[in-house]
């Protein structure tokens, strides 16, 4: 844990002694989390160490065993689904469109939550899925037949439409699995400018170390169903720590400029 | 805060006012000029000049001399247009429901009957049109009515009902009822209940003919009193429909993303569906379980104007009105055939033209 | 989240619904009766139907409790079921006839000459209400325990039509139904007449065979796909076999179903087979090479008969008496010349 700083506001969440199991098999055990507002919390671990279930809770789509899981200052199980909608956006790794929807159709189902008219999109809708476009960098795919789609294409309407909701606290759920290292990028860019333009808190569950460290302002490393370390990515992102955690060998390496870099230690020297 | 406008044209037009007039408009036009012609031809010749006497001096009240037969009027407005207004509310109703259950169940192959509501209303119906054979002590049937409405039609309303109200319960567990379980346990639910309406079957004898007729799905028994009942569930369950458009869109993107837009998906699958069959209770127990109408119709509007609930609800409703509509004209000229028969004739061959022409029904595409 | 409110708000929603269909079924009444205009009777005070010479406008009761006015003698006359238009022409009122059901066989032959041109107003199924309205019908005669079904006879009852339900179940009620429909058309004298000779012939069936022993005797009205179908327990067709000197192996009342098990454990003495007058395949020979079959008295002793009148027999007409004798014939060969 890091040293104690003076804490000027409220978390934005918090999670608090959270347990979390499927049936008999456990995966989150006391789990301790909180989150600032205005920053990037990445989330690293193994598989099965209750990344995306932590992620599911701050949704609210699920509910701790025990413990407590708030946000904004509230328990998320006493928020309206809607409610919570219109503050909390979830980017999932991958989504079947329902084919026949042009993009800014779908951009605009983002607006479900602040939706007020019975007809369809108001003044205000508009202007907030034109805005969402803009920031995923897919105004151009506005028009376009979702079926017509390529995966990185796909992704940026649904980081669109994520961003049409106009949340507080954006969700990413390992948003880079399915893409290459070019989309990898321009995703966790678009992300990193919500979030310093329109003060955007992140959460994202990532399993690319490297990304992580890039982007996150704060790193949370999940082991065993709880947080063994977390902190800015310099303190938690070392050697060994991660080796024990991932079982691999691991490096530092120090380039010219002065910036640390993992290196993946191949067995058998 | 409201940003200025990046770029000046609308990116939400929502269904164009021109595809939409176009849709609906000539629908509606088409449904018009069916209904007409419907009433006018039948088994029985009625000259158009007459029909649209009867027509103009009955229901609008004009002043013209009767150059027809007591007969043909009693044809017309007795038996026709009640028969063709009841096709509409039926095609309609049909048309609605396997639209909702499509959106709501993500599956293409998926019509107003698809979780129990057909084998419910038809073990229904069946009592009901035996009662008097098997406990004639009872003294129900022929001549006993309540509101003008017998036993086959309560029965049938209730029959529909009741099993899905029992599917949904069978298949919740946890507070949820996820897509698959409602799918499989309407399909046990179903089979257990059509093994009971066999069984009937076999054991009814004589009325054998009365009862497979009804199955099939016919027009024959319309009157204004069945009208007048099942008109208002019918479009009061539309209304409610379609005022849930955008929450079946939104429905598409499947449960998970759904709920994190805000939406109480199970709580809105159980009202949908209950709307939904409520429209379909109340047309199959005035006409039996009419088949394809429900499935075909949403399809093929979905492949030519798209999945926007907001246009699709009303189009699938005129078009499933005007399908019906011609379709019960047919099965009155080839000699009062049960119209089921029909729509399945013209349904299936133009389904399977339709699935090779487009790529696919699917209702999403795979990332 | 949100509690479980949807419950009370399904509940409102459905009751609303009820409310409204109900009060909007009430305009509906209104509305329908506002169009029916054709055959609307006068309320006129009924007159008591009797056997001596009745004056129209009468209100009788038929078969199935109804009571059913006819405001004047019909000269118009719409059938339902081949039976009724037997005995309207037996009653000499054939030209009286309007609508006729689709199938015509089995119909003595100046009977089917005489209705040779009329409409059909029936087929396997529901009636063809357009075809009966454009008859101009003044008396509709239907069949029965849903052969012609309730909701079709209420409908043609609500347009105003007087509507005879006629499901005779045994020789004397098919008495009973000639008389009834005389009294309707106003053929009383011709129903009094024929009944007297219909009784005195049944009598005369019932002494000659009274003495004889009563063979048991399975009458075959249609196998197919191993299911057997019979006369039912209490029907007509086995209180005919009764009448006519046999012990009848009876099936199942409602669906006249039996299992070939309890038919060859009943061992007929006697098989008649009502099928043969339909399918020229069902022979004595064919029946004593079935399977299981073989063993059984009749087919042993040689006793299995082709009926080629079945249609007399099972029609519920005025020919009846007719397939009793016959049937008697049958049974008793040795009594008959």
């Amino acid at each position: 844990m890091t040293a104690v700083t003076a804490v000027a506001a409220e978390p934005l969440a918090e999670l608090r002694d959270v347990t979390f199991g499927y049936g008999a098999r456990s995966v989150l055990r006391g789990l301790d989390l909180w989150i600032d507002r205005g920053e990037l919390l990445a989330i690293v671990g193994v598989n099965g160490s209750g990344k995306t279930t932590l992620l599911r809770l701050l949704a609210g789509t699920l509910r701790p065993g025990s413990g407590s899981v708030s946000v904004f200052g509230r328990r998320v199980s006493a928020f309206d689904r809607r409610e919570l909608a219109r503050r909390v956006a979830v980017l999932p790794q991958s989504l079947q469109l329902p084919s026949g929807f042009r993009v800014a159709e779908i951009v605009e189902m983002g607006r479900t939550p602040h939706a007020r008219s019975r007809f369809g999109a108001t003044a205000d809708d508009e202007a907030a899925v034109e805005r969402a476009l803009v920031d995923a960098a897919a105004l151009d795919l506005a028009d376009r037949p979702v079926e017509e789609l390529s995966g990185g294409e796909r992704q940026r309407v649904l980081v669109a439409m994520a961003l049409a909701q106009e949340p507080e606290l954006l969700l990413l759920d390992e948003p880079t699995v399915h893409l290459d290292l070019g989309h990898q990028v321009a995703l966790l860019d678009t992300v990193e400018r919500q979030r310093r333009n329109r003060g955007l808190t992140v959460v994202a569950v990532l399993h690319d170390l490297a990304l992580a460290a890039s982007y996150a302002t704060r790193v949370a490393l999940l082991d065993g169903g709880r947080v063994v370390a977390e902190g800015p990515p310099r303190d938690v992102m070392r050697p060994p720590l991660l080796a024990a955690t991932f079982g691999v060998g691991l490096d530092e390496a120090i380039t010219p400029d002065g910036a640390r870099h993992l290196v993946l230690r191949r067995p058998g020297g | 805060m409201r940003a200025t406008l990046v770029t000046a044209r609308p990116l939400l037009r929502g269904p164009s006012l021109g595809r939409t007039a176009l849709v609906l408009g000539g629908g509606g036009a088409l449904l018009l000029v069916a209904l007409v012609a419907a009433v006018a031809i039948g088994t029985v010749g009625v000259g158009p000049g007459e029909t649209a006497g009867i027509l103009a001096h009955r229901l609008l009240g004009l002043p013209i001399t009767a150059t027809w037969s007591p007969a043909a009027e009693t044809i017309i407005l007795d038996l026709r247009l009640p028969r063709v207004l009841t096709a509409m509310l039926v095609g309609a109703g049909l048309a609605t429901a396997g639209t909702v259950f499509q959106a709501l169940l993500r599956n293409p192959l998926a019509d107003p009957y698809i979780i129990g509501t057909a084998s419910g209303a038809s073990l229904g119906a069946i009592s009901g049109l035996l009662l008097p054979i098997l406990l004639p002590g009872l003294a129900i049937g022929a001549g006993t009515a309540w509101l003008g409405i017998g036993a086959v039609q309560v029965l049938a309303f209730i029959g529909g009902l009741l099993t899905v109200i029992v599917v949904y319960a069978v298949a919740r567990s946890g507070g949820r009822a996820p897509v698959v379980t409602l799918l499989l346990t309407g399909y046990a639910v179903s089979s257990v209940l059509a093994a009971a309406v066999a069984l009937l079957m076999f054991s009814s004898g004589r009325a054998l003919g009365v009862i497979f007729g009804w199955l099939m799905g016919s027009l024959g028994g319309a009157s204004w009193t069945d009208l007048a009942l099942a008109a208002p569930l019918v479009l009061v369950a539309f209304s409610a429909i379609l005022a849930r458009w955008r929450r079946l869109n939104v429905l598409l993107l499947g449960d998970r993303q759904a709920a994190h837009l805000g939406l109480d998906v199970e709580r809105e699958r159980w009202i949908l569906t209950m709307l939904a069959t409520l429209a379909t209770s109340a047309v199959v127990a005035i006409s039996g379980t009419i088949g394809f109408v429900g499935l075909v119709v949403p399809h093929l509007l979905r492949l030519a104007i798209g999945p926007d609930h907001r246009l699709l609800l009303p189009a699938s409703a005129v078009f499933g009105a005007l399908l019906l509509v011609v379709a019960d004209l047919g099965a009155r000229l080839a000699g009062g055939i049960p119209v089921g028969i029909i729509t399945a004739l013209i349904g299936a061959p133009f389904f399977i033209w339709l699935l090779r022409r487009s790529r696919s029904v699917a209702l999403t595409v795979a990332p | 989240m949100k509690g479980n409110g949807i419950t009370v708000t399904r509940i409102l929603r459905g009751a609303l619904f009820i409310l409204l269909a109900a009060s909007l079924a009430a305009c509906g009444q209104t509305v329908s009766e506002t169009f029916t205009q054709v055959g609307q009777a006068e309320p006129e005070p009924p007159v008591a139907s009797a056997s001596a010479a009745p004056d129209f406008p009468l209100t009788l009761t038929d078969d199935a409790g109804r009571a059913v006015e006819i405001p004047a003698e019909p000269q118009r006359i719409v059938s339902l079921a081949p039976s009724n238009t037997e005995i309207v022409c037996a009653l000499d009122a054939c030209d009286r006839l309007v609508g006729v059901p689709e199938f015509r066989d089995g119909y003595p032959a100046d009977v089917l000459e005489t209705i040779a041109d009329l409409p059909n107003v029936v087929s396997f199924g529901p009636v063809d209400r357009e075809a009966i309205v454009a008859a101009e019908p003044d008396l509709i005669l239907a069949a029965g325990n849903e052969l012609t079904s309730s909701d079709d006879i209420t409908a043609l009852a609500d347009l105003g039509y007087p509507v005879l339900t006629l499901y005779p179940e045994s020789v004397d009620e098919v008495f009973a139904d000639i008389q009834l429909i005389g009294s309707a058309i106003g053929a009383v004298t011709q129903a009094d007449a024929l009944v007297r000779d219909g009784k005195d012939r049944v009598d005369a069936v019932v002494a000659t065979v009274a003495a004889a022993e009563t063979p048991r005797t399975f009458y075959e009205v249609s196998v197919f796909e191993g299911q057997i179908y019979t006369a039912g327990e209490d029907s007509f067709l086995s209180s005919l076999l009764e009448l006519a000197g046999a012990d009848p192996i009876t099936g199942d009342t409602l669906s006249t179903a039996i299992d070939l098990e309890t038919l060859v454990a009943q061992d007929p003495q006697l098989i008649l087979l009502g099928d043969a007058a339909y399918d020229p395949s069902i022979t004595p020979d064919a029946v004593a090479r079935r399977q299981g079959w073989n063993e059984m008295t009749a087919v042993v002793d040689g006793n299995v008969r082709a009926v080629l009148d079945d249609i007399v027999i099972t029609r519920p007409g005025p020919r009846i008496v007719d397939g009793l004798e016959s049937l008697a014939r049958l049974i008793h060969s040795d009594l008959f010349e």
